[in-house]
């Protein structure tokens, strides 16, 4: 291979890798605040972002909302609001279900509530996927923008290599960064983000610091299933998506908290890059179809080599 | 009662009972219905498709209980039960057994779309001597030795071994001669494909003076095709070919060679299978990015049909009758046509009768090549590949010339 090709094929790798990456690091925040911090296993969250897709695809076409808005501004806008109508959704999920298996009803309990947790949740996977088969039907959706099939090309910069950067994905990336800073700003320097830490940290304590811990963890588990729906209102924009596009990337999400490290937002969002730059610079050296072993594999060395995670503390707290 | 009328009361009670139970005889051997099957995935992920046959089927239907029923069986109707094979092989042979058990009855039936479906639903529809046609591509099939499977797509090897020097022909009539030398491959490694690959990777490309320089398998679902569409972009391959095998994955690839300038005007590119000519395509990749496209499938509708599109079209709401469909309907007829021969509902005698037929009327007009008989192993005879190409988002058929309605348009780069 000639040095042309080979600058070539390795920036456009490293484009997609930290443009897809990003995107993941969102969709892994989401978690990262349910299954990092709040500690609950949630089979469902790949529902969530399928949730996030829809609703995003129905704000831009079905309903017609943002119909004046355009192909180029719409589905971007459509993505930001899918995270509010699922906020929503996510909070009477958790009252009505998610908060009797967890919180301070399980706390000291044997398993901590995660078999209650693991049967509600996977009960609520199943649902969502099986409604959404009802509702929205089988056949392959989107969310149709030009900009999915339209590159900014950058060069020539070595000979005749250029990058290409996709449109759609840039502007994904941009969104998704500014959602994970502001929400780390949220956490980190706001009365609400304060207490929702305090809460995770130890609900007992909380409780005696007069922290409502129900509302919070509620407030938590809401926040959680918006910022992934988000996520997938972004992804909707390049991908096509039925009811059953979250078991594609659940794995990809608990993958990407478990390696940045648990308990962390920001180390979510970096797990997510990770798993995003792995994915795709791995098929550099190594046949595509290995691209998803390569994640793996990465993440059994970073568990091997240090088990609280790439970027995390063991005792970190976002 | 004097000895004549008691014997004649006796003869007339012996001549009412003879004549009641062979009205009753005649009436099991001509049923006023007569009832066939189809499994297909009706939910789960392949639904579209299912329903797609489900439309294709109904109408035959329609169409041979309108003409009067099947005429051998006094006008017998014909009834249509309908079974969901869902979403995994598991539960394709599930409803395969439920089928089977509750509807004793039925003469025959067709299913199920995916291969791995109809690989485990034909080995329950085999042992209780079921005939059942299928449209269906793997090999294994009708590999297998079983005596009433009848599979009316080429092979899947069979399509491998005809792709490229029907690529190469095309392309040599559209360009007066010229004949491509390079030439790349992406699909992913399920099943179909890899047995697809396996035949294109082998002499047949040497035998026509074609190099494959970019051979690029991916595991579905595809999350992005950035490196590879790089990696053939920088091979500068004379035409494409693409071996996926469902829509979201078809989009993806279409939107990134749009994304590298890499169009069908700059960069020929065939499909392979029915997914790659259904309206959800059009309607996830667009008009634009699907233009020029060639698409290789076992069976379309061509001009031959144009009434009975027309029909389909107006009936359905879909934008055009494609393979699932022409091979749903087709299927039906099979059956009609083989009830017609036999005239009692006999699934043993109509599975022979569909080995017997040697056509090139009725039916046999819906496949391409004009023709309609099965061999020992089932496999349709002289079944052959026919070439689509996407125009101005529309799949146009552009060969065999038996089905097509325009010339194929290879552009001159």
């Amino acid at each position: 291979m000639d040095l042309e090709v080979l600058i070539e094929n390795v920036l456009n790798a490293l484009a997609a890798g930290i443009t897809i990456g990003c995107i993941y690091g969102l969709m892994c925040i989401g978690l990262g605040l349910i299954f990092g911090i709040m500690k609950i296993v949630n089979f469902a969250q790949g529902e969530l972002l399928m949730l996030g897709m829809f609703s995003s695809l129905y704000l831009v076409t079905g309903g017609g909302i943002l119909a004046f808005m355009g192909p180029y501004i719409g589905p971007f806008v459509g993505a930001l609001l899918a995270g509010p109508i699922v906020f929503a959704g996510g909070c009477l999920l958790h009252k009505f279900l998610i908060a009797r298996v967890s919180g301070l009803r399980t706390a000291g309990s044997l398993d901590e509530g995660h078999f209650g947790q693991l049967i509600v949740t996977l009960g609520i996977s199943l649902i969502l996927q099986n409604g959404g088969l009802i509702l929205f039907g089988s056949s392959p959706m989107t969310v149709r923008t030009p900009l999915a099939s339209s590159a900014i090309e950058v060069g020539p910069i070595y000979g005749d290599a250029t990058v290409f950067l996709n449109k759609a994905r840039m502007i994904s990336c941009a969104i998704a960064i500014i959602v994970a800073v502001s929400l780390y700003l949220v956490l980190e320097y706001t009365r609400m983000g304060k207490a929702l830490r305090a809460a995770a940290d130890n609900p007992t304590a909380a409780t005696y610091m007069g922290i409502d811990t129900d509302k919070v963890y509620r407030l938590a588990f809401g926040l959680g299933c918006g910022i992934t729906a988000i996520a997938g209102g972004l992804m909707a924009t390049y991908l096509s998506f039925g009811p059953f596009v979250g078991l594609d990337y659940v794995i990809i999400m608990y993958s990407g908290v478990v390696l940045g490290g648990m308990g962390s937002i920001l180390g979510a969002f970096w797990g997510g890059l990770t798993v995003g730059f792995v994915q795709q610079c791995s098929a550099l050296i190594l046949p595509p179809q290995l691209q998803n072993a390569a994640i793996f594999v990465v993440f059994l060395l970073i568990v091997l080599l240090r088990p609280q995670g790439l970027f995390g503390r063991s005792a970190e707290r976002a | 009662m004097t000895d004549l009328s008691r014997r004649s009361t006796v003869g007339l009670g012996l001549a009412a009972g003879a004549a009641a139970l062979s009205s009753r005889r005649a009436r099991a051997q001509t049923p006023s219905e007569v009832k066939i099957a189809m499994l297909v995935p009706l939910s789960g992920p392949w639904a579209r498709q299912g329903i797609l046959e489900q439309m294709g089927a109904r109408l035959a239907i329609e169409d041979i209980n309108a003409a009067g029923g099947i005429k051998s069986m006094g006008g017998a109707r014909m009834k249509l039960i309908e079974y969901d094979t869902q979403d995994s092989s598991e539960k394709a042979k599930d409803a395969a057994q439920r089928m089977v058990a509750q509807e004793p009855d039925l003469v025959g039936g067709f299913g199920c779309w995916l291969s791995s479906f109809t690989l485990a639903a034909t080995e329950v529809t085999e042992r209780v001597s079921l005939p059942w046609l299928t449209l269906s591509y793997s090999d294994a099939i009708t590999g297998r030795g079983f005596k009433h499977v009848f599979q009316s797509s080429p092979t899947a090897d069979k399509q491998a071994d005809e792709l490229l020097p029907m690529i190469v022909e095309l392309a040599g009539r559209a360009r007066s001669g010229w004949k491509p030398t390079k030439f790349a491959y992406i699909g992913d490694n399920t099943a179909s494909s890899v047995s697809f690959m396996k035949s294109i990777r082998g002499p047949a490309a040497a035998a026509l003076g074609l190099t494959l320089v970019a051979d690029e398998v991916y595991t579905p679902p595809l999350s992005d095709a950035t490196t590879m569409i790089q990696h053939i972009r920088s091979t500068k391959p004379d035409f494409l070919g693409f071996q996926s095998t469902n829509v979201p994955d078809d989009k993806l690839l279409v939107d990134k060679f749009a994304e590298f300038n890499l169009k069908s005007d700059k960069l020929p590119k065939i499909g392979g299978g029915g997914h790659w000519a259904v309206p959800e395509l059009l309607n996830v990749a667009g008009a634009e990015n699907l233009e020029g496209i060639l698409v290789a499938l076992a069976n379309w509708p061509g001009k031959r049909q144009a009434d009975l599109e027309k029909r389909f079209m107006a009936k359905t709401g879909e934008p055009w009758f494609g393979h699932d469909s022409i091979f749903a309907y087709v299927h039906v007829m099979i059956l009609k046509e083989a009830l017609e021969r036999t005239g009692v509902a006999d699934r043993v005698k109509v599975s022979e009768a569909i080995h017997a037929l040697d056509m090139t009327d009725g039916p046999a007009l819906f496949f391409p090549d004009g023709t309609l008989k099965y061999d020992e192993k089932g496999r349709r005879v002289g079944a052959k590949l026919c070439v689509v190409q996407w125009r101005k988002g529309k799949p146009v058929p552009v060969y065999p010339p038996s089905i097509a309605t325009s010339e194929v348009i290879w552009p001159k780069i």
